[in-house]
């Protein structure tokens, strides 16, 4: 068994104390003590968003405004990856530069008025995702476009793009530290029109490549959103964060994320990821 | 020597340690507040000057309406805003062309950039509410059965089809038409949130820079209720420093060509500089704010101040050239003058210090403090004058003064003359001016039924100003900019654990018969869960521990159950959050269009141009959801249906924008209204409207509908201020009719002493009425100043008629001498005062304009008032003023005596209702048994043997 979380969904995971000693345990690969900065990019994004070759998790999201008044969500979520084909079925996942296509299924169990809703996406490695959404109380399968995924994430801190991962070719990287535990890469976007940000620092556990934090910075240099991975747990071989918080330093809201009945490899059918499974809920892989 | 001789005597003795003392207390006070104001950091321990320019502040911070605005205000995370309003009239397309759209985007990433840290806090523009067109989200279709969540313009566009494309995709927006865009394409509004209003001068200054530089054909106005109130504040500072001086000046001139003698004429602007400083000082020392009423003092003090000192310049004009003595002479005059100004100036302070009992703060501590101004101007006269005469050298005044030659010099000068005459012609045609009087009272009446009572704080600048132009033309395009909000809220029932019980098993029993046939499993845990709400819950004291229990108990069951029930369960574990979802009011869509409804009752004001809702935008989201189609843009028709447009909305970039309409509880709602004028009388008409509605639509759950919002505490303010001055001036008339009942020991004389005071401010409001003038703030604190000023007018002409005709024993011949001296006193009062002050009409602040005008009005109309009806009246009731018997005690005069109880216990009624909250009801009743029992105890002592014997005797003098 193997492979990712694919909820983890957060740009990272870590944990600054105890999440060292899962990670050093975990991580068995030797890694060579100088890594190019695409390597380092490539191994972090698989292991942010790639894990296995598909997963499921029940996610719990506490939604925190600056008053301290709470919201709370539940869904679960369902993810598929496109197997690489050049490679075996053992081999998969080795390959840190392939991503391919990948389809996430997220059912809404809670609130209850909004229970049934699902959000799907197909993400292609080459062009915008395809997204739709299920609303059960209009009966209407509607798509969203997809143009911006710098958009909040069903009302939370945490944006589309969080949740399903920011493509590496869209930013340039730069290794600006490298600590005893971490890297510290500095991520520029390629066209700066499309994101809100200017940069965002990631910090990258050098033995999991779990992003434990990531800072994002606006145009005056500010910075305004920080992302935290609050727990980690060695989930079938995987390093998995079961629980993470995304801050908006601007208005002192917050979402924390808790992952429960994370399972990898447990062969989801790619059908399942499809228009007609929108009104009728795989309830198999939604427990 | 009697005490105020015994005054005079001291200060001319010791004049120049009086005026020691007197410089060192006045550096003292100016040090103490002027230091810790320049370095607050070092002096920590006393108050440096404090500015307030928000009329919040006319309200208590524990008032409901402001405790109640600050609430909502946090829950729904409102900012006050300052508006930036851009205007392309030229460009046919207005401004939504690529140069003015590029324009504004720079604009707005500038006004992003405007937050600072201010003792470790992040203070400023708040970015994420910024509304502007590259900030807000547009929600469209992106080709078919696709919808579309962008920035309306995320970057500014390159062709004029881009341009327009903005604008047609805004207009679509109902929250944004007519808020962001004008209707007519030519101007766009942007709306930037602050983290504390008092920034709002500073954002202003900063984007006045900026626009400078941005070149384009369109014009930039910034406005908003903030940026007014705060401009406001640094406005009248500056008016301070301008316009006190300069009445200052202008009535030394004044003096200066009255009395022709520089270093006597100094002294009365000793005495009011003095005055005002020791006054301003002690405010600031006591920590209290400078408040739009509190930078007013100056100019009130400073003509009460200047008024006593002409008396006794006047005077001793006079007389010094008699004796060339200028210890005898002012000993003379302050024996004269002493009572007379005595009583001035406790009338005048007793008129302002009225003013403590509206229930303004700011208001009351202008009332307080310019009482004690006036007090303080007393002293220094009584005291400090005296002395500053003896520091003039006698050669200085060897010119100085009338040389005196009865009956000669009154009719030298032009003023001698007019004045010689008019008395002559009150005393032939007594009887035609009373006539006019009575005519005059009646349009003055007339006039004040007319009055209009209406404040806005825009209107507080001249009509050039740029905010007010601002104001003119962002509300001309826009359906206004001046918000109120409406909240509705729902209304918490008692929760009872029995009624609460059997609903919920009667939901769970309706489950159990739709499932009984297909679902046998579901069907038997619904019943189980009745059982344990019927056990579980019957002490619960809430709602929401009722449901912390239930789910604890549904959850503790699922992860138990057995396979074949774990469906079951997780279905009442989905009921059971339903049931808890029953409460969130603002998802019911009879509610919602229960708001449509209620918007379109806003919108039929024609005050209200646009309101906006949380069904705005869960029916906009529901049209882009159907295809965009028109007949789509409605509220769905299950709650949960308008949850998930709600989850929709929130998918978006501004996913917080909702919390703007609803709390996260579905409990309170608030309708944003944007009135096109701020205006308080036209809130009313809202207000009045939104009940009206209220009353024949009932709304379909159970609601309370409450405003906020600065618009509407404006009209709270303004309610309790007209209220409370009526009260206050009503308190402060008798309270001076009290005074001059015993100063003259006769109520008859009292009356008359009331009578230029009473028609000098009918006159005064009649004219307000007519000319149609707003009776606002201004208008309404003048009423006590033409109190405290014309009343003393009448104290001296009628002190001074009393004693003459003592001496002349008929009327006919005391008149010229009352039209000589005392006459000409009062005249060079109202011409120094009224002229002084009419340097406030240049101010660009029309409340200073207003002061400027009524002042000069008040002291014209009580001048005439007094030398033209006084002597009049005085000629009419010769017989019954004069009569042989010889003042005595005030409790000796049977009807003088009932007459002050009656006034004493109206006082003490009026106070307790102000104050203690007592009820009209109960105060009537107890008034009733106080007036009788003090008229039995007049009538006993009005029969006492001293009395009698009083009457018998002749007494002479009255001191």
């Amino acid at each position: 068994m193997t492979k990712k979380l694919l909820l983890a969904i957060f740009i990272s995971i870590v944990l600054w104390v105890s999440g060292d000693v899962v990670i050093a345990e975990t991580t068995k690969t030797a890694v060579p003590d100088t890594l190019s900065v695409d390597e380092i990019v490539n191994r972090t994004n698989r292991v942010a968003y790639y894990l296995g070759s598909d997963g499921s998790a029940r996610v719990k999201m506490t939604i925190t405004d600056s008053q301290g008044r709470q919201r709370n969500r539940e869904l679960s979520i369902l993810r598929w990856d496109q197997p690489n084909p050049d490679l075996s079925k053992e081999q998969q996942g080795k390959d840190d530069s392939y991503c391919g296509g990948q389809k996430t299924y997220a059912f809404f169990h809670r609130p209850a008025d909004v229970s049934k809703t699902v959000f799907m996406v197909w993400k292609y490695p080459d062009k915008d995702d395809d997204r739709w959404m299920y609303l059960p109380a209009l009966d209407l399968v509607k798509r969203i476009a997809a143009t911006d995924k710098r958009t909040s994430f069903m009302g939370s801190n945490f944006f589309y793009e969080d949740v399903s991962g920011r493509s590496p070719a869209d930013d340039t990287h730069e290794l600006v530290e490298t600590t005893k535990d971490y890297y510290v890469l500095k991520n520029t976007p390629k066209d700066s029109t499309l994101v809100e940000f200017s940069y965002f620092k990631m910090w990258i556990h050098r033995e999991s490549f779990v992003v434990v934090k990531t800072d994002y910075y606006d145009k005056q240099g500010k910075k305004y959103r920080t992302y935290e991975a609050l727990n980690v747990e060695n989930i079938q071989g995987y390093p998995t964060v079961t629980k993470a918080k995304m801050t908006d330093l601007r208005t002192g809201g917050y979402t924390v994320s808790e992952y429960s009945q994370v399972k990898y490899d447990i062969g989801i059918p790619e059908s399942i990821f499809t228009e007609r499974y929108l009104r009728k809920p795989p309830r198999k892989y939604l427990k | 020597m009697n005490l105020k001789q015994r005054i005079t005597d001291f200060s001319i003795r010791h004049y120049k340690a009086v005026t020691g003392v007197l410089v060192m207390t006045t550096v003292m006070v100016m040090l103490l507040a002027a230091v810790p104001s320049i370095w607050p950091e070092t002096f920590t321990a006393f108050n440096a000057i404090k500015i307030d320019t928000d009329p919040e502040n006319m309200l208590p911070a524990d008032e409901p309406v402001r405790v109640f605005h600050n609430q909502m205000k946090k829950e729904l995370s409102l900012y006050d805003m300052v508006v930036v309003g851009i205007v392309n009239e030229t460009h046919p397309d207005g401004v939504f062309n690529p140069q003015t759209l590029a324009n504004i985007y720079e604009l707005t990433e500038f006004a992003k950039t405007l937050h600072w840290t201010e003792e470790g806090r992040e203070v400023g523009v708040v970015e994420v509410d910024l509304i502007a067109p590259s900030t807000v989200d547009n929600i469209e279709q992106g080709g078919p059965g696709v919808v579309k969540f962008e920035w309306l313009m995320p970057q500014p566009p390159q062709t004029k089809e881009q341009a327009l494309a903005v604008r047609q995709k805004a207009q679509r927006i109902p929250f944004l038409n007519g808020t962001l865009v004008s209707e007519d394409g030519k101007a766009i509004c942007i709306y930037i949130p602050l983290t504390d209003k008092h920034l709002s001068y500073r954002v202003y200054s900063e984007l006045q820079k900026k626009t400078a530089t941005l070149s384009g054909d369109e014009a930039y106005h910034i406005t908003g209720l903030p940026v007014a109130e705060d401009t406001f504040g640094v406005e009248m500072f500056m008016q301070m420093a301008i316009s006190a001086p300069t009445a200052m000046v202008v009535i030394f001139l004044l003096m200066l060509l009255f009395f022709r003698k520089l270093v006597v004429v100094i002294s009365p602007m000793i005495v009011a500089m003095v005055s005002v400083i020791l006054t301003m000082g002690a405010l600031i020392i006591a920590g209290f704010p400078v408040h739009i009423m509190s930078s007013m003092i100056p100019i009130f003090i400073m003509p009460i101040a200047v008024l006593d000192s002409i008396h006794i310049i006047s005077e001793f004009f006079e007389l010094y050239q008699q004796t060339k003595d200028r210890r005898k002479t002012m000993i003379r005059v302050m024996d004269e003058l002493f009572v007379p100004m005595l009583y001035t100036s406790l009338t005048s302070a007793a008129g302002f210090a009225s003013l403590a009992l509206t229930p303004i703060p700011p208001v009351q501590v202008f009332g307080i403090f310019v009482a004690m101004g006036v007090m303080v101007a007393w002293l220094l006269t009584v005291i400090f004058i005296p002395a500053y005469i003896m520091f003039v050298k006698p050669q200085t005044l060897e010119k100085f003064g009338a040389v005196h030659i009865p009956d000669q010099d009154e009719h030298t000068t032009l003023m001698g003359r007019i004045l010689h005459r008019m008395g002559m012609g009150t005393y032939r045609w007594a009887k035609p001016i009373l006539a006019v009087t009575v005519i005059i009272i009646v349009a003055a009446f007339y006039g004040i039924s007319k009055i209009n009572i209406n404040d806005n704080p825009v209107k507080w600048f001249s009509p050039t100003h740029p905010i007010r132009i601002a104001d003119k033309v962002l509300n001309d395009h826009f359906g206004g900019t001046y918000m109120a909000y409406l909240a509705l809220s729902a209304v918490d029932k008692e929760f009872v654990p029995e009624a609460f019980v059997n609903n919920f098993t009667q939901h769970a029993e309706n489950r159990v018969v739709e499932y009984k046939a297909d679902w046998p499993e579901a069907a038997s845990v619904f019943i189980e869960i009745q059982r344990m709400a019927t056990t579980s819950l019957k002490n619960v004291q809430n709602r929401q521990e009722a449901f912390r229990i239930l789910s604890g108990l549904v959850d503790e069951k699922l992860n138990q159950a057995p396979d074949n029930l774990v469906d079951a369960w997780d279905e009442v574990s989905l009921f059971v959050a339903e049931q808890k979802q029953q409460n969130q009011v603002f998802k019911d869509p009879a509610v919602l269009a229960y708001q449509t409804q209620l918007q379109q009752a806003l919108l039929e004001t024609h005050i209200v141009g646009k309101s906006t809702s949380l069904a705005d935008i869960i029916s906009t989201v529901h049209r882009e959801l159907f295809e965009g189609k028109d007949d789509q843009y409605r509220i769905p028709d299950s709650s949960s249906a308008v949850a998930q447009c709600m989850m929709t909305y929130q998918s978006g970039h501004r996913a917080g924008d909702l919390w703007h309409f609803v709390t996260p509880d579905y409990r309170k709602s608030s309708i944003w209204t944007q009135l096109t004028s701020g205006d308080n009388r036209d809130m009313t008409k809202v207000v009045k409207a939104v009940d009206k509605f209220i009353a024949e639509n009932p709304p379909p759950v159970p609601l309370k509908f409450e405003w906020f919002g600065l618009n509407y505490i404006n009209i709270i303010w303004q309610d309790k201020m007209t209220s409370g001055m009526l009260q206050a001036f009503a308190g402060s008339f008798l309270v001076v009719f009290l005074m001059m009942t015993i100063l003259f020991r006769s109520a008859l004389w009292g009356f008359l002493s009331m009578i230029p005071l009473t028609i000098t401010i009918a006159a005064i409001y009649g004219a307000v009425g007519f000319v149609g003038k707003d009776y606002d703030m201004p208008v309404a604190v003048l009423s006590s100043m033409a109190l405290g000023l014309a009343v003393d007018f009448a104290i001296h002409f009628l002190a001074r008629s009393r004693e003459m005709y003592a001496s002349f024993g008929s009327w006919e011949k005391t008149v010229p001498v009352i039209f000589a001296e005392p006459a000409r006193a009062i005249t060079r009062n109202v011409i120094v005062i009224a002229v002084g002050f009419l340097p406030l009409l240049l101010a660009p602040l029309t409340p200073y304009n207003t002061v400027g005008t009524l002042l000069a009005s008040i002291l014209l109309v009580s001048g005439v008032a007094t030398l033209l009806i006084l002597p009049s009246l005085v000629r009419v009731l010769e017989k019954r003023l004069f009569t042989d018997k010889k003042v005595q005690g005030a409790s000796c005069n049977c009807v003088t005596c009932v007459v002050s109880s009656v006034t004493m216990v109206a006082l003490v009624a009026i106070t307790l209702h102000q104050y203690a909250a007592v009820g009209w009801g109960q105060l009537v009743w107890f008034s009733f048994v106080a007036i009788l029992v003090l008229a039995l105890g007049c009538g006993f002592l009005s029969r006492r043997k001293k009395c009698k014997t009083l009457n018998e005797q002749e007494v002479t003098g009255n001191d």
